[in-house]
């Protein structure tokens, strides 16, 4: 009898739960394609939401980003940002996800809300594979803070992605300057974005559906290869602003092999070789018949690498910090013009830059004698227009395996030339992406456009600032004198003039020039 | 008034239950316990950890109170089992930090809610002889807790920067209690205690496509008033 008495309360407890439940909150939907341009999880996550005045603060709260707003000019609007993921391909096919930043301006002016114009942006390379341009709370990410205020604080809303093979993406290599993929995954970034910001809480800001293309460094090189996409198939772009970018891959690589050791360049070598491998296999059989025997286990897989900070591949021996080449440089039997093309370049003391190629050489090293050798033979019997006097690619299609494959991602291959209008910014003394190599080459080669389709800016002109950018080169010539004098006073390390010389070399590519062409592409796009 | 009425029923059910299993015994051996229960949390939670998450994101919960039922079975003389559970309260969790991240305000917000069925099972030891009418009792025992009813408020989704599934992780833990019962007649008696439990969750939290975890630890302690019908 009395055993019956416990079920009335467990029935009540049965009925207080049946009587409570309710549903939990939803969250983001997993998109069920993989197709590429698909946006892999809507509504994106927001990363950060800033008004104006507190995107300000955020800002002037170090001496760097004060004087970015400098040059930027105070924001006018807060800016949404974004993580978004999507899916694309790579460089063989491989279907991956990448991920990016939607930075969307918002705010109740005019110009931060309603229809805005996109800028769809290329980063520069990033040697670390964790590298997220969306993660504006990583007081490292610069250049994430750079287009935020340059472009999103500004009214502009910033497409700009991770690119496959970094952050959370699967795909165990970056397509590295692989135009196809690069475009392909910069045209997919672009349309997951759009699917996007509908369903953001920054729905307010809209798609005009005008449409910027800018990137800088490898980032510049991307930017032009989807320009180039874009209007080979009939998509509108109004304008593009490609910033010292190798765009001329064959001539770049052509200079370095033969000497010309650019800042860096034992970081990109694995980074150029890894993709093209992956997309062509025919850069090596193994990876010691490129790389020498000190560096080459591994290196197939080393880059981007998850070795943070980076600098530590030095320590941990897994890179050679500057000795790209063997400093016994090879003899080749019955030519002195391979020879002697392959030797130490000689440093002249008036042109610290020559300091920088002969650091190019060392032991250990990284490549091996035989490729140098191998890709001058080809160099020499088939050079690059530059050599002979014109703008255009060798004649032939290279036989040298890497430099067949320089010359398919060339931006001169093909004979694409832009339709919309397009700036190409640079500094003349950039030791990473030689201006009259790349920006130079490309100016010349396209030298027979109409009249304002190419535009070419050097910020850092050798005659001094003249025609409609002045103010900017003025600026950034200004500011280079700034940071030399800086550089020698206790508070910037006290550094001897030549030393101070050498540091400003080291910043000129990866810190000087880019918030001053970045300036110079928003004034350009400001005019359509 | 439809919410009292509410309330009321499932009183109604006990004393139903009750009223089939009322005995003649001179001392009965079942009690139903209706009353209030006074919650106080004393929260301690990890920081909020995973992607994009600012420094120091912590979260607080507010106390609650809401009914308390309970049924005990007569063992022996000097003991008793007890099993008790409020009707399931909401329970509101608040954003403790900073005081904003970026633009968005976080510290004080009430960021999201849940509620807890939290049967806790006692073996009280009673003292003094039965026919004292005063009797204070100790206990020990085991909490239950299972987290239902789970949503991010609006401000919490845009502190999180998404629409945001919550979940929270079961918990079992070690329970005790102390009391005071006073029999008023043969069949009514009032009696007050204090418990104190201990739960466990993880909180994780999914927010466009990413989560966000803490490791919880709530030591709850409950302050009861309840009205006492033995049969």
């Amino acid at each position: 009898m009395y055993r019956i008495c416990l079920f009335p309360g467990l029935a009540l407890a049965a009925a207080v739960l049946a009587g409570c439940g309710g549903s939990d909150s939803p969250t983001a939907v997993p998109a069920a394609s993989t197709a590429h341009g698909t946006l892999a999880v809507s509504p994106p996550l927001r990363i950060a939401s800033a008004d104006a005045a507190t995107f300000q603060a955020q800002i002037s709260a170090s001496a760097s980003g004060a004087q970015l707003l400098q040059l930027t000019g105070p924001p006018a609007c807060g800016v949404d940002f974004y993580y978004i993921q999507f899916w694309t391909t790579g460089a063989a096919g491989e279907v991956t996800e990448s991920s990016g930043a939607l930075m969307v301006p918002t705010g109740a002016a005019p110009a931060c809300s309603g229809p805005r114009p996109i800028v769809l942006y290329a980063h520069g390379t990033q040697f670390e594979k964790a590298y997220n341009i969306a993660n504006i709370t990583n007081a490292n990410n610069t250049e994430g803070a750079l287009i935020a205020a340059m472009f999103a604080a500004q009214g502009y809303i910033v497409v700009a992605p991770n690119f496959a093979g970094y952050d959370t993406s699967t795909l165990g290599y970056h397509p590295f300057l692989n135009a196809s993929q690069n475009s392909g995954e910069m045209i997919d970034a672009l349309t997951a974005a759009r699917t996007a910001l509908p369903a953001t809480f920054s729905a307010a800001t809209s798609d005009s559906g005008k449409l910027f293309l800018t990137g800088y460094s490898a980032g510049g090189y991307v930017a032009m290869a989807t320009q180039r996409a874009m209007e080979v198939t009939g998509q509108a772009v109004v304008a593009a602003a490609p910033m010292s970018g190798p765009y001329a891959l064959e001539a770049l690589f052509d200079a370095v092999i033969t000497g010309n050791v650019n800042l860096g360049s034992t970081l990109f070598a694995p980074l150029v070789t890894t993709s093209y491998q992956h997309a062509y296999q025919n850069v090596y059989t193994t990876p010691s018949d490129f790389y020498s025997a000190t560096y080459a286990t591994g290196i197939d897989t080393l880059m981007p690498t998850t070795v943070t900070p980076y600098t530590a591949l030095f320590t941990q021996g897994l890179l050679p910090a500057t000795a790209l080449f063997d400093s016994t440089t090879p003899v080749v039997p019955g030519s002195t013009q391979l020879t002697d093309l392959l030797a130490v370049p000689v440093v002249n003391p008036a042109n610290p830059i020559t300091a920088l190629f002969a650091e190019g050489f060392g032991n250990p090293y990284l490549i091996n004698n035989s490729v140098r050798v191998g890709y001058a033979a080809d160099l020499a019997g088939n050079p690059d227009g530059t050599e002979v006097g014109s703008a255009a690619l060798a004649a032939m299609a290279p036989t040298y395996p890497l430099r067949l494959d320089l010359y398919k991602n060339d931006m001169r291959y093909g004979s694409w030339a832009p339709a919309s209008p397009t700036l190409l910014c640079g500094g003349e003394k950039d030791p990473t992406v030689f201006f009259s190599v790349d920006t130079g080459t490309m100016a010349a080669f396209w030298a027979g456009l109409p009249a304002n389709v190419v535009t070419v800016l050097d910020v850092d002109p050798a005659g001094g600032p003249s025609g409609p950018f002045a103010l900017i080169q003025a600026g950034f010539q200004q500011s280079q004198l700034q940071l030399l004098a800086y550089l020698q006073t206790p508070a910037g390390g006290g550094l001897s003039l030549a030393n101070a010389e050498q540091a400003l070399v080291e910043e000129y590519h990866g810190s000087s020039v880019p918030p001053f062409c970045a300036l110079a592409a928003r004034t350009f796009f400001s005019n359509f | 008034m439809i919410k009292s009425v509410l309330r009321a029923l499932p009183v109604a059910a006990f004393l139903m239950g009750a009223s089939i299993c009322r005995a003649d015994d001179a001392i009965p051996n079942n009690t139903v316990r209706i009353g209030e229960y006074w919650v106080f949390y004393h929260v301690y939670a990890d920081n909020l950890s995973g992607p994009f998450v600012p420094t120091g994101a912590n979260l607080s919960v507010k106390n609650v109170q809401t009914p308390y039922l309970a049924y005990l079975r007569r063992l022996a003389p000097n003991f008793a089992a007890e099993v008790a559970f409020g009707i399931p309260p909401l329970t509101k969790t608040y954003g403790k930090g900073p005081a904003a991240f970026g633009s968005v305000p976080y510290n004080g917000v009430e960021i999201s809610s849940a509620r807890w069925f939290a049967p806790t099972a006692f073996i009280e030891y009673v003292f003094l002889n039965e026919s004292s009418p005063l009797r204070p009792y100790l206990g020990v025992g085991l909490n239950y807790v299972n987290f239902y009813d789970r949503n991010s408020t609006a401000a919490g989704n845009a502190a999180a920067g998404g629409p945001t599934a919550i979940s929270l992780s079961n918990s079992i833990g070690p329970a005790a209690t102390v009391g005071l019962h006073y029999q008023l007649s043969h069949n009514w008696s009032v009696v007050a205690s204090y418990s104190a439990a201990r739960v466990q969750t993880t909180l994780s939290a999914h927010t466009g496509g990413v989560v966000r975890t803490s490791d919880i630890t709530f030591g709850p302690q409950t302050l009861v008033v309840a009205a006492g019908f033995s049969f």
